[in-house]
């Protein structure tokens, strides 16, 4: 009997870069340095998965690389919902300005 | 891995400790090799360090082998002993083995320290302003 192989777990649809953002004038930096950060998020995350994927197929050279990569991949996830949550809350900021 | 430097440069010494760890247990395992004194000993293998080509950490340079040579031991009861009843035995000493082990190992926790501590300040990081 032949075991199947797992299949490498496929990364997230990448998101686009909020092209409505660049058309405000001082806008595009900010949402090009996001959507920069995200792709560098994901690329991580790629990298985590694919040590997992050699883990669990016994390919793994070293241990500490994929905790490593996995830590990596964690650490970069939190610094992006911090920095999603301050420009949410600047953004209510803005729209709770009253005339 | 240009945000988080620091836990890249740890990870890359902790896999140069890895192999240190990996060539002082091949010097164990064949710590009683012998052969006839006519053939070449089982040479002891060193690593070699060096700083990693990017700038960014540790890497292994190669490998440096030991005498070939080794001793020359009388055991006349040795099958592969000659007509003097002397064999070749590698010149591999357990005790110094033993202590480069445990500096292997030592370094190897002290990289992953490293990396727990790295993680810990990026964390702290993270939270300033939090509670603003």
């Amino acid at each position: 009997m032949t075991i199947v192989p797992i299949g490498a777990v496929t990364a997230a649809p990448k998101i686009a870069p909020a092209s409505a953002a660049t058309g405000a004038s001082g806008g595009g930096d900010f949402a090009s340095a996001l959507a920069g950060g995200l792709d560098k998020l994901q690329q991580m995350q790629t990298n985590s998965d694919n040590m997992a994927v050699k883990a669990a197929t016994g390919s793994l050279t070293d241990v500490h690389d994929y905790m490593i990569a996995s830590t990596e991949a964690s650490l970069a996830t939190q610094l992006t919902v911090a920095v999603r949550n301050k420009a949410v809350e600047a953004f209510n900021d803005i729209m709770r300005m009253q005339a | 891995m240009p945000i988080f430097d620091s836990i890249g440069i740890a990870g890359s010494g902790a896999t140069t400790y890895r192999k240190w760890l990996d060539a002082v247990s091949d010097n164990i395992a064949n710590m009683n090799d012998a052969v006839s004194t006519s053939s070449a000993a089982f040479r002891a293998r060193y690593v070699i360090a060096q700083p990693a080509n990017d700038g960014h950490g540790v890497q292994v340079g190669g490998i440096a082998l030991g005498s070939a040579n080794g001793r020359v031991v009388y055991d006349p009861q040795n099958p592969l002993a000659d007509a003097q009843g002397n064999v070749r035995m590698p010149d591999i000493d357990l005790g110094d083995q033993m202590g480069q082990l445990m500096m292997a190992q030592r370094g190897y926790q002290a990289n992953l320290s490293v990396v727990d501590r790295a993680k810990d300040a990026y964390q702290a990081a993270l939270q300033l302003g939090r509670n603003a």
